[in-house]
C-alpha cells in the first residue's frame, strides 16, 4: 500500500475503490497525488474508469472505499450539500459536450456558479466580463449557446468553470466535440491557464493531447493505475 | 406486432418512473371519478339507490292480530302481485325513557315504534347495520339511525320494567321502526296477550305509481278480515318526504362532483401527453429502424396503456374503499341510511379513463409518428423552442433574489401549455377550498340561525303530566325533545315571575323570552302538510330569539298591533311580500295581520312569528306563554347553566338543554372530505407536472449540481417552479370559489323553500380571503415537494449522464 505525505498535495486519492452493480470495480485501488499547479492527464480507453475518477475528485460521486482529499477537504466524507459547496469553491469543470444551459445567455451561464455561491452581483459581473474578455468571447455575451460555434461554447464553459477562481480545473475530454483547429485553441487556453498557476486535471483518450498539454500522464486500465509518467514539454 | 410489444416492453422497463406516475395519476383519476360520478348518481336518486340496495318495503302494513288470526296473517303474505314479504314482526308503539350514555341523570321520554326481529337481514327491508351488532339477548336493542331517539351505542331504553341497552345502530330506508329488539323481548314488553299488532313488509311486482300501490294494498286488505289492517305506509310517500329533505344538499354535491371529474380528466391528459412528448427522440429512433407510423402509435399507446390499466384497476378498488366512509357521511346527510357506488359507475369509469388515456397518447404519438425519423430525433434532442428564454433572461437580472428562486420562477414559461393545465388543476383545488370553507361557514351560520338548540339553548317548562317526576332534590338536567312544546298549559303569572326571577339571577344569562307555540291548519297554506307553526316570543325583543331576518323588521309587542313575521315558504304559498297584509283564519277566528318581516326559517313547514296577543287572537286556547327560552353569554356551558337553574327552580320545573348538531357535523364532515379529495387530486396534478419537468430537466439539474447547487437550493428551485403557478391559481380561485358559493348556496336555500339572509352569504372576511388566496400556493408546494426532494437527493453524476 502506498502512503503519500499530505504536505503540499492539492489532490490526494488513497486506495480508492468504486464499485457499481457489476462484479468488476470501476476504480480498483487507485492512489494518486497531484501537487498544486500541476497539469495531469488521465488517459485510458473507453470504460477504463477515467471519468469515474474525475467524478470522485469533484465530489460528484462517492468511492466505495478509500479516501479522496482535495486541499483540506475529505471529499469522500462530505454531505451532498457539502460537496456542492466544495465544487462551487474549489472546482471548475469543463465537459466534452460543454453542458451549457440552453435557455440562458452566455453571460448568465458564466455567472451562474457565482450566483449560486451568493457572490456580490457587481463583483461577479466584473469577473465574468474579465473572463469573457480574456477568452475572447465578450462579443457573444448576450447570445444563447445554440448560436455559438463549438469552440465558442467551450470557451464559455471554461469561463464558467473559472468564475469562482477554483483551485482545481477538471476537464473531461475538452476537445472531444470540436474540430482539430478549435481543439488546439482550447488546448492552448488550458496550457496558458496552467502556466498561470491553475492546477489542471485533464481526462482524455488522446495521447497527443495528453503529451502536448500535460506535464504528467496517468494511464488507467481496468480501473487501476497502469502507469504514471512525467512528460517533458516541448 | 411482436416488435411493437418488445419496443413497448423495453420502453416500460426504461421508464419505470414515468410508468409509475402514469399509473398513480390514472389511479387517482379513476378513484376520484368513481367517487364523483357515484355521488352525482346518488344525488340524482339517493332514496331509490338505498331502497334498491336494502330491498326496501313497497308497503309496510300493520295488522291488528286480535282481529286477524295467525293463519289469516300468513295467508296475507301470499296475495297476488307479491314478489317477497318479510314478517309478521310483532310491533308496538310505546312510551320509553331513553338515556344516552355519559349524560348523568339526562333522559328523554319519547314515543318509540318497537319491532321484534331476530335478524337485520331478509328478503324485504334488509337493514343496514351502521354500528355495533344485532341484538343477541333480551336486554339488547338496535336503534334506528333516523328514528325518534338519539342513535348512540350504549344508550339505555326503558319501557315499563324492561331496560335494554343499544348495541347496534341500523337503518331502514322506509323507517320501519325506531327500535328493533329480539321477538322474545318484544313479547316481554308487550306482556301477556302480546301487543296485538304485527308488521308485514311487502315488495310487489307493480309498484311504480300510486295507483299500483293502491291496487297492491287492496289485495292485502282483501286477504285480511275487515278492520284487521291498522295502517299501511307506501314507500312512495316516504320517498316524496325524503326527496324534499335531500334536495337542498344536491347542489353542493353536484358542484364537488363536477370539479372532481374535470380535474381528473385534465390531469390524465396532461400526464399522458407529456409522457409521449418526452419520448419523441425514442420515436425517432424507432422510425429509423423501420417502425411505421401506425406501429409507433401502437407502441406508445401500449406504453401508457399498461400502467393505465393497472392504475385504473387499483383506482377502482381505492375508489370503492374510499366510498365507504365518504358515502356514509353522504347517506347521513341525505338521511337514507346507505349509499353505494352504482355498478355501472364501476364499469364505465375505468373504461372511460383507459379510453381517455389511450386517446391522450394517440394524439401526440401520431404527430411524432408522422415526422421523419431525423426530424423526430432532432425535435427530441434539440433545445426546446425558445419559450421562456426571455423570462429566464429578465429574471437573471434580479440579483437581489436568490438564483435558485429565479431559476424556478422562470420554469413555467418554458412549457406554457403544461403550465396552463397545472394552473387550472390547482385553481380547481383552491376554488374547492374557498367554496368548501365558505359552505361550511354558511352552514354553521344556518345552524346557529335556525336551530333552537343554538339560538336559545336553555328552556324552562313546567313538567308535562305524562313525564316521570323529577328526582327528589333536583339538580338533574332533562333534555327536551323538539323545538316546540305543544299541549303545555300556559304559565301562571306567579310561575312566570318565579322562572323570570330565577333566570335573571343565574349567572351566564344573556337574554330570555317567554314562548308560546301553536300549530294550526290555516286555509291557503297548501305546501305544509303539518300545518303552520306559530310562535309567540314575548317579554323582550323578538330579535333575542336569535332568528335572522332576510328582510323587514320584527313584529310589534303592542297588544293592539297585528304584526307577523313569516318564513319564505309562507310568502311563496300565499303569494305575498313583506309589507302586505294577510288574513289568518282559524275556524271562526280571523285576524288580519301585516307581514312586517321575512324570517330565515327553511324547511317544509310554514312558520309564523307574532306577539302573544296576536296568537291568542288567532287561537284563544293559547292564553299565554308556556315556556321560557334563554340565550347564554358566550362561553357559558348550557349544561352547567341548566343545572344551576334547575337547582334554583327546584323540582317544579324542567330545565332543558337542546341537543342536536349531528346533521351539521355530518354535512361539514362531508364538505371537508370532498374538499380534501379535490385537494389531493390537484396536488397529484402538480406532482405530475413537476415530475415531468424534472425528467425533462434532469440533465440541467445535473449541470446545476455540478456547478455547486446544493440539495436545498435544488429543492427551492423546483418548488419555486410551481410556486408562481400555485399563487396565481390561488388568487384566481378565490373569486371563482366565492362565485360558486354565491350560486350554490341560494340554490340549496331555494330547494329548502327559503331565501337566504345576507349574513349567511357574506362569510368571507378580507383576512380569510387573503389566507384562501394562499391555498393554491400550499397545494402547489405540497404537490411539488416529493419530486423536488427526489431531484435534490439525486446523484450529480447520474443526473449529468441523463439525456
Amino acid at each position: 500500500m502506498t502512503t503519500f505525505a499530505t504536505m503540499d498535495a492539492l489532490v490526494q486519492l488513497e486506495n480508492v475503490v468504486k464499485r457499481y452493480d457489476g462484479p468488476r470495480a470501476a476504480i480498483d485501488g487507485v492512489s494518486v497525488r497531484i501537487d498544486p499547479g500541476g497539469a495531469v492527464a488521465i488517459m485510458g480507453p473507453s470504460g477504463s474508469g477515467k471519468s469515474t475518477l474525475l467524478n470522485l475528485i469533484a465530489g460528484m460521486d462517492r468511492p466505495t472505499s478509500g479516501s479522496v482529499r482535495v486541499g483540506d477537504e475529505r471529499v469522500d466524507m462530505l454531505s451532498e450539500a457539502g460537496a456542492a459547496r466544495f465544487r462551487r469553491r474549489q472546482v471548475g469543470m469543463i465537459f466534452q459536450f460543454f453542458n451549457l444551459l440552453d435557455d440562458m445567455t452566455v453571460i448568465d451561464n458564466v455567472l451562474l456558479p457565482a450566483q449560486l455561491g451568493g457572490a456580490k452581483a457587481r463583483e461577479a459581473r466584473r469577473r465574468a466580463d474579465e473572463l469573457l474578455g480574456t477568452l475572447r468571447i465578450s462579443h457573444r455575451r448576450d447570445a444563447y449557446p445554440a448560436r455559438l460555434s463549438g469552440g465558442e461554447r467551450q470557451r464559455v464553459a471554461i469561463a464558467r468553470a473559472l468564475i469562482n477562481s477554483p483551485s482545481l480545473l477538471l476537464a473531461d475530454e475538452p476537445t472531444g466535440a470540436v474540430d482539430s483547429a478549435t481543439g488546439d485553441e482550447i488546448g492552448a487556453l488550458l496550457l496558458g491557464l496552467n502556466a498561470a498557476g491553475q492546477t489542471l486535471i485533464l481526462v482524455t483518450h488522446s495521447p497527443e493531447l495528453a503529451h502536448r498539454y500535460a506535464r504528467r500522464v496517468v494511464h488507467i486500465a481496468d480501473g487501476r493505475v497502469a502507469s504514471d509518467t512525467a512528460v517533458t514539454l516541448p | 406486432m411482436s416488435a411493437v410489444f418488445r419496443a413497448a416492453a423495453g420502453g416500460l422497463g426504461g421508464r419505470r418512473l414515468q410508468a409509475i406516475i402514469i399509473g398513480l395519476v390514472v389511479l387517482a383519476a379513476t378513484a376520484a371519478s368513481t367517487l364523483a360520478l357515484g355521488m352525482l348518481a346518488d344525488a340524482h336518486s339517493p332514496f331509490d339507490r338505498a331502497f334498491a340496495q336494502q330491498n326496501g318495503a313497497h308497503v309496510a302494513v300493520t295488522v291488528n292480530t286480535s282481529v286477524a288470526s295467525a293463519a289469516q296473517v300468513a295467508n296475507a303474505a301470499h296475495v297476488k302481485g307479491v314478489t317477497s314479504v318479510a314478517g309478521p314482526f310483532e310491533t308496538d308503539s310505546v312510551n320509553a325513557k331513553v338515556e344516552p350514555p355519559g349524560v348523568t341523570g339526562g333522559s328523554i321520554t319519547t314515543q318509540l315504534n318497537l319491532v321484534g326481529r331476530s335478524s337485520p337481514g331478509g328478503p324485504v327491508d334488509d337493514l343496514t347495520l351502521q354500528q355495533g351488532h344485532w341484538a343477541a339477548g333480551d336486554d339488547q336493542a338496535v336503534i334506528s339511525a333516523t328514528g325518534n331517539a338519539p342513535s348512540q351505542l350504549g344508550t339505555t331504553i326503558t319501557v315499563g320494567s324492561q331496560t335494554m341497552t343499544v348495541v347496534g345502530v341500523a337503518d331502514s330506508v322506509t323507517s320501519t321502526a325506531d327500535v328493533w329488539v329480539l321477538p322474545a323481548e318484544m313479547a316481554a314488553i308487550a306482556g301477556q296477550g302480546g301487543s296485538g299488532q304485527a308488521q308485514l313488509l311487502y315488495r310487489f311486482a307493480s309498484s311504480a305509481t300510486g295507483s299500483d300501490i293502491s291496487a297492491d294494498i287492496g289485495e292485502v286488505d282483501a286477504a285480511l278480515p275487515s278492520g284487521a289492517v291498522l295502517s299501511h305506509v307506501s314507500y312512495l310517500s316516504v320517498r316524496q318526504s325524503e326527496q324534499s329533505s335531500i334536495a337542498p344538499w344536491v347542489p353542493f354535491i353536484v358542484a364537488f362532483g363536477v370539479i372532481a371529474l374535470a380535474i381528473s380528466v385534465l390531469i390524465v391528459v396532461n400526464v399522458v401527453g407529456g409522457a409521449v412528448v418526452a419520448g419523441t427522440t425514442r420515436i425517432g429512433v424507432l422510425k429509423s429502424i423501420g417502425f411505421t407510423p401506425a406501429q409507433v402509435v401502437a407502441c406508445y399507446v401500449l406504453l401508457v396503456a399498461v400502467p393505465a390499466v393497472a392504475g385504473a384497476v387499483a383506482g377502482l378498488v381505492v375508489g370503492n374503499l374510499l366510498a365507504v366512509p365518504l358515502y356514509r357521511q353522504n347517506a347521513q346527510v341525505y338521511q337514507v341510511g346507505v349509499l353505494g357506488v352504482p355498478f355501472w359507475v364501476d364499469v364505465v369509469v375505468p373504461l372511460a379513463v383507459i379510453a381517455l388515456t389511450v386517446l391522450a397518447a394517440a394524439g401526440p404519438a401520431s404527430r411524432a409518428g408522422s415526422m421523419s425519423a431525423v426530424q423526430a430525433i432532432a425535435t427530441g434532442r434539440a433545445p426546446r423552442p425558445r419559450h421562456g428564454f426571455f423570462v429566464q433572461r429578465i429574471l437573471a437580472k434580479l440579483t437581489s433574489v436568490p438564483r435558485p428562486v429565479t431559476l424556478g420562477f422562470a420554469a413555467p414559461a418554458a412549457r406554457p401549455g403544461r403550465t396552463l393545465v397545472t394552473l387550472v388543476a390547482v385553481l380547481f383545488g383552491a376554488a374547492a377550498v374557498t367554496f368548501g370553507v365558505g359552505l361550511a361557514t354558511s352552514l354553521n351560520r344556518v345552524y346557529n340561525d335556525i336551530s333552537p338548540a343554538a339560538r336559545l339553548p336553555v328552556r324552562v317548562v313546567p313538567p308535562p303530566p305524562a313525564a316521570p317526576a323529577p328526582s327528589p332534590g333536583g339538580g338533574s338536567v332533562h333534555i327536551t325533545v323538539g323545538p316546540h312544546f305543544h299541549g303545555l298549559g300556559a304559565l301562571t303569572a306567579a310561575q312566570q315571575h318565579t322562572i323570570g326571577s330565577a333566570i335573571a339571577a343565574t349567572p351566564g344569562t344573556q337574554h330570555y323570552l317567554t314562548q308560546a307555540a301553536d300549530n294550526l291548519s290555516l286555509p291557503g297554506l297548501g305546501s305544509s302538510n303539518a300545518g303552520a307553526q306559530i310562535t309567540a316570543y314575548s317579554g323582550g325583543d323578538p330579535a333575542w330569539s336569535g332568528l335572522v331576518l332576510i328582510s323587514g323588521g320584527w313584529y310589534s309587542q303592542s297588544p293592539a298591533v297585528r304584526d307577523i313575521d313569516v318564513n319564505t315558504l309562507f310568502l311563496t304559498d300565499t303569494n305575498t311580500s313583506v309589507g302586505d297584509t294577510y288574513t289568518l283564519i282559524n275556524g271562526t277566528h280571523k285576524v288580519t295581520a301585516k307581514i312586517v318581516g321575512e324570517v330565515f326559517d327553511p324547511g317544509n313547514d310554514v312558520s309564523i312569528y307574532t306577539s302573544q296577543a296576536t296568537l291568542t287572537a288567532i287561537d284563544p286556547t293559547v292564553t299565554g306563554p308556556a315556556s321560557f327560552a334563554v340565550s347564554l353569554r358566550p362561553g357559558v356551558s348550557a349544561d352547567n347553566y341548566a343545572a344551576a337553574l334547575q337547582n334554583a327552580l327546584g323540582t317544579s320545573y324542567f330545565v332543558g338543554t337542546g341537543g342536536g348538531g349531528q346533521a351539521l357535523i355530518a354535512i361539514i364532515t362531508l364538505v371537508t372530505m370532498l374538499t380534501l379529495l379535490i385537494i389531493v387530486i390537484a396536488g397529484l396534478g402538480v406532482l405530475n407536472t413537476v415530475a415531468l419537468q424534472i425528467r425533462e430537466k434532469a440533465h440541467d439539474i445535473g449541470i446545476f449540481k455540478t456547478l455547486g447547487m446544493t440539495p436545498r437550493q435544488t429543492l427551492s428551485m423546483v418548488v419555486c417552479s410551481v410556486g408562481i403557478t400555485g399563487l396565481v391559481a390561488g388568487i384566481v380561485a378565490v373569486p371563482v370559489g366565492i362565485l360558486l358559493h354565491h350560486n350554490v348556496l341560494p340554490a340549496m336555500a331555494s330547494a329548502a323553500n327559503s331565501g337566504i339572509p345576507q349574513s349567511v352569504m357574506s362569510v368571507y372576511s378580507a383576512p380569510e380571503m387573503v389566507l384562501l388566496g394562499l391555498a393554491g400556493l400550499v397545494i402547489a408546494i405540497a404537490g411539488a415537494l416529493a419530486p423536488a426532494s427526489w431531484a435534490a437527493g439525486s446523484s450529480t453524476a447520474t443526473a449529468l449522464r441523463t439525456e
